[in-house]
């Protein structure tokens, strides 16, 4: 059977990599005696795949994993035993199961949304912050992108969907709608690179990754229409 | 802690994982009366893979009056991220600085390390002299096998823990934590612990050196030390802690799997082989033990790879009794079954054949010499059979990746010798082209490796000269050339320039403080990576100094002068050591002692050995 899960990867382990996260879910598995189901072969291996890769640092809990168990299991089971013996940091927030014909998370996701925390220096302040990023998202937002033919100079202003700031005593928060889909996501660095020369002064931030959306609503919530 | 910073500076570094703590099963507790940091002076990815502090872990954090926290040497890029922000070295489980523990307990598992054991102090803000630390300083102490040879760190550490450590570091603890709770000074804890066997408290001990340099006699402060400081033995490894719950780390590590140690020792007594001779007498686990502990470690750890442990794992007694049984009782959970090395005269086909159903991994074989008569003189007690029985038994059983091992610079080793490398590999190679394309893999990795012969302290090897640097990269290439052409062939071999300095840290004595001390200063870290070894810190230190390093490294001692490691005592008598060194040269080899015991302990510790 098919069982389709979303994540959460916490506070405690923002720096696991994507590869070893892939291997904390195959060793977790095992340690909670999941019927795995292997794939034929030479060098047989689990049937698991996963949504997308977060950037190493990022919170989520909007990750998603895809994986082919031998034998039936409830989804609320596989999620209850696969919980009690996940590494603090991570936790399966949803689990269900999906047909062997649904198309992979990859070609099901359409954008995602992530809210960004700025640390900034006294010296910059959140008005001069919101308003470099109004008069750069009114146009055209060029960064340099590692292809596989070299770096390339690409606009991401199309994959920006929407965006908003709140803003209290001591903070700013940006959250952003992307782009996110099978040919590519929204690189919330990338943005935050472009906004950073645009600005004087270093500021630092925590990115959190909110949701990821399908586009007709099946898995994953479905796309809101944006107006922007 | 300032956590904001700590945040920002991992987020800068390549490999955070390395320094973020927090994997499956790290300990819950966060403080406690003794507070010991356990040091690896290496990366976290080596130092993860390391047994023996894992098993030190697992001890001191079973104990409810400790805390064991890990630390590992920064990789140069945390090192400047760290100096740059002002932020001291930190623990990976409560983030807690070094100086703020009692004790820091280094494991000394590779000389080329040392310069490692100066950063991780010097980012702590600890002297590194044991003299200039007063007693709210941490307590500094050393184990594992270099401490076999303390001196080159002697002026840096108050102690060296010698031998198996599962025991001794539990009384030592007490005697720690005994001296906290009345107040004692550290001077006063350093008596008490000059009393406990296995350990050795240097500052105690002074070394005289004659008018040329060399090392004559050791001296003791007073008639209370120990005269002679012997290794502490495990006689009970049975029931001796293990792993408990082991820490799974999240990034991949170089021994990422679960290691069941099988036995500790080794029998076969290859005479340049530190370790044949320093974990003495071998100690057995029971098969159901070693299938309990597979079972319980493969169940909290979720590993999907188990390896037999130990210095020489198939002359473990019921090895064909448990590979099976392994594999029969978790092939079905897709956990597969690795050695560490392999002897090629140890293994048979169906076990090859069994590992194979599994999965199939590179094969390793030692034969460590190229030709009969410099086997016999190391006693490393393989044929050229041997070798092409295993290598037939494993290409027929589908395996094409071999590894064989080599050393150059052997005693007594000729041109013939090294051009028996090539023959062996040439022949190893013809045996796999030679059998029908259907019963063999596609094409053949003979990987070819050759290491620099080290001598080192408690050898038969002891007393013999390393060859000079430029006589080893003349072997390198001679070697290279006779391997030219044969199929399949890989050949790697070490920097000459690092099998030197180890020469000559492995034999040193306490002079080489202020060398490593000066070699630091100059920017000398993780002296065993090609990227990072500075060839110049290190000469300038030496000359700097005034020690002349071949003096270490290429004298030929005289069996009977005096040697910096005298007065440490690794149970297998000087005359023994003699002894073999006379067979070596007549190329005499020496039983196995499974089948007889050839007396390594003399009188005083025949009893420590069962067999």
């Amino acid at each position: 059977m098919r069982i389709i899960a979303r994540f959460e990867k916490g506070e405690a382990v923002r720096f696991v990599s994507h590869l070893d996260i892939q291997r904390t879910f195959q060793r977790a598995f095992r340690r909670a005696n999941i019927p795995l189901a292997y794939s034929q072969g030479f060098n047989p291996h689990p049937q698991l795949s996963f949504a997308t890769a977060l950037a190493l640092g990022y919170t989520s809990e909007a990750e998603w994993f895809d994986v082919k168990l031998a034998e039936d299991m409830a989804p609320e089971r596989f999620q209850e035993a696969v919980n009690a013996v996940l590494p603090t940091g991570f936790r399966i927030l949803e689990a269900q199961a999906a047909e062997e014909k649904l198309p992979a998370l990859t070609a099901l996701m359409a954008a995602s949304s992530h809210e960004v925390d700025f640390i900034l220096p006294v010296s910059l302040s959140a008005e001069s912050v919101i308003s470099a990023f109004d008069a750069m998202a009114g146009g055209e937002i060029f960064v340099e992108k590692r292809t596989k033919g070299g770096m390339k100079t690409v606009d991401i202003r199309p994959m920006l969907l929407h965006y908003s700031f709140s803003q209290t005593a001591d903070s700013l928060k940006l959250s952003v709608f992307g782009v996110s889909d099978a040919k590519g996501s929204l690189n919330i660095d990338l943005l935050l690179g472009a906004l950073s020369d645009k600005i004087p002064g270093e500021f630092s931030y925590r990115v959190h990754k909110n949701t990821i959306y399908s586009l007709d609503g099946r898995v994953m919530p479905q796309k809101p229409v944006f107006a922007c | 802690m300032d956590f904001q910073l700590l945040d920002k500076i991992l987020s800068s570094v390549e490999k955070p994982a390395r320094y973020m703590g927090g994997e499956l099963n790290m300990t819950e507790k966060k403080d406690a009366e003794l507070r010991f940091a356990l040091a690896f002076p290496d990366v976290y990815e080596i130092g993860m893979s390391h047994l023996g502090s894992r098993i030190l872990y697992n001890v001191l954090n079973m104990r409810e009056d400790t805390i064991c926290e890990r630390v590992y040497a920064p990789w140069p890029d945390m090192e400047k991220a760290l100096r740059e922000n002002d932020m001291p070295l930190f623990t990976l489980e409560t983030k807690r600085v070094l100086k703020e523990c009692d004790v820091i307990g280094f494991s000394l598992l590779y000389e080329m390390c040392y310069t490692n054991i100066l950063t991780m102090l010097d980012l702590s803000g600890i002297p590194f002299r044991a003299a200039e630390r007063g007693d709210d300083m941490p307590l500094i102490v050393c184990g594992g096998p270099c401490a076999c040879n303390p001196e080159p760190l002697a002026p840096f550490a108050d102690a060296f823990l010698l031998g198996d450590g599962e025991e001794l570091i539990s009384e030592f603890a007490d005697a720690v934590l005994a001296a906290k709770r009345q107040g004692l000074s550290k001077q006063e804890l350093l008596v008490i612990l000059s009393k406990i066997e296995g350990i050795y408290v240097p500052s105690f001990y002074e070394p005289v050196y004659d008018d040329n340099g060399l090392f004559i006699r050791m001296e003791r402060a007073n008639d209370a030390v120990p005269e002679k400081i012997s290794r502490r033995v495990l006689k009970d490894l049975e029931h001796a802690p293990y792993l408990g719950k082991p820490i799974v780390p999240y990034m991949s590590i170089v021994h990422d799997r679960i290691a069941l140690e099988l036995f500790r020792g080794c029998t076969r007594g290859c005479r340049f082989c530190q370790a044949g001779f320093i974990y003495r007498p071998i100690r057995e686990r029971k098969r159901e033990t070693v299938m309990e502990q597979a079972r319980a470690l493969i169940g909290c750890t979720g590993y999907d790879e188990v390896s037999l442990f130990s210095l020489s794992s198939g002359d473990y007694s019921e090895i064909h009794e448990l590979v099976p049984e392994i594999i029969d009782e978790f092939e079905k959970k897709r956990v597969s079954i690795s050695f560490p090395s392999l002897r090629i005269d140890s293994f048979l086909k169906d076990d090859l054949e069994k590992m194979q159903s599994v999965r199939k991994a590179g094969l390793t074989f030692a034969p460590e010499a190229g030709t009969q008569r410099l086997r016999d003189v190391i006693n490393k007690g393989v044929s050229e059979e041997d070798l092409l029985r295993s290598a037939k038994d494993a290409f027929e059983s589908g395996w094409n990746s071999v590894k064989l091992y080599f050393m150059i610079g052997l005693p007594t080793e000729t041109e013939e010798d090294l051009l028996g490398i090539a023959d062996l590999a040439r022949k190893v190679s013809e045996l796999f082209y030679s059998m029908p394309k259907e019963k063999r893999g596609k094409g053949l990795r003979l990987a070819v490796s050759a290491s620099s012969f080290v001598p080192k302290p408690f050898t038969p090897f002891q007393w013999e000269p390393q060859d000079y640097k430029e006589t080893l990269i003349e072997k390198q290439k001679f070697l290279r050339a006779a391997l030219k052409g044969i199929r399949g062939v890989e050949f790697a071999y070490h920097a000459p320039d690092i099998s030197v300095l180890e020469a000559v840290f492995a034999r040193g004595d306490r002079r080489l403080a202020d060398v490593m001390e000066r070699a630091y200063q100059s920017g000398a870290r993780f002296d065993s990576w090609d990227e990072h070894y500075k060839p110049e810190a290190w000469s300038e230190a030496f000359e700097t100094v005034g020690i002349d390093p071949s003096q270490y490294a290429n004298r030929r001692r005289v069996p009977g002068e005096a040697l910096p490691w005298g007065h440490i005592d690794m149970l297998v008598t000087e005359d023994y050591l003699k002894l073999e060194l006379k067979r070596a040269h007549a190329a005499k080899t020496t039983k196995d002692c499974r089948k007889g015991c050839n007396g390594c302990f003399g009188e005083k510790y025949a009893d420590y050995c069962k067999i």
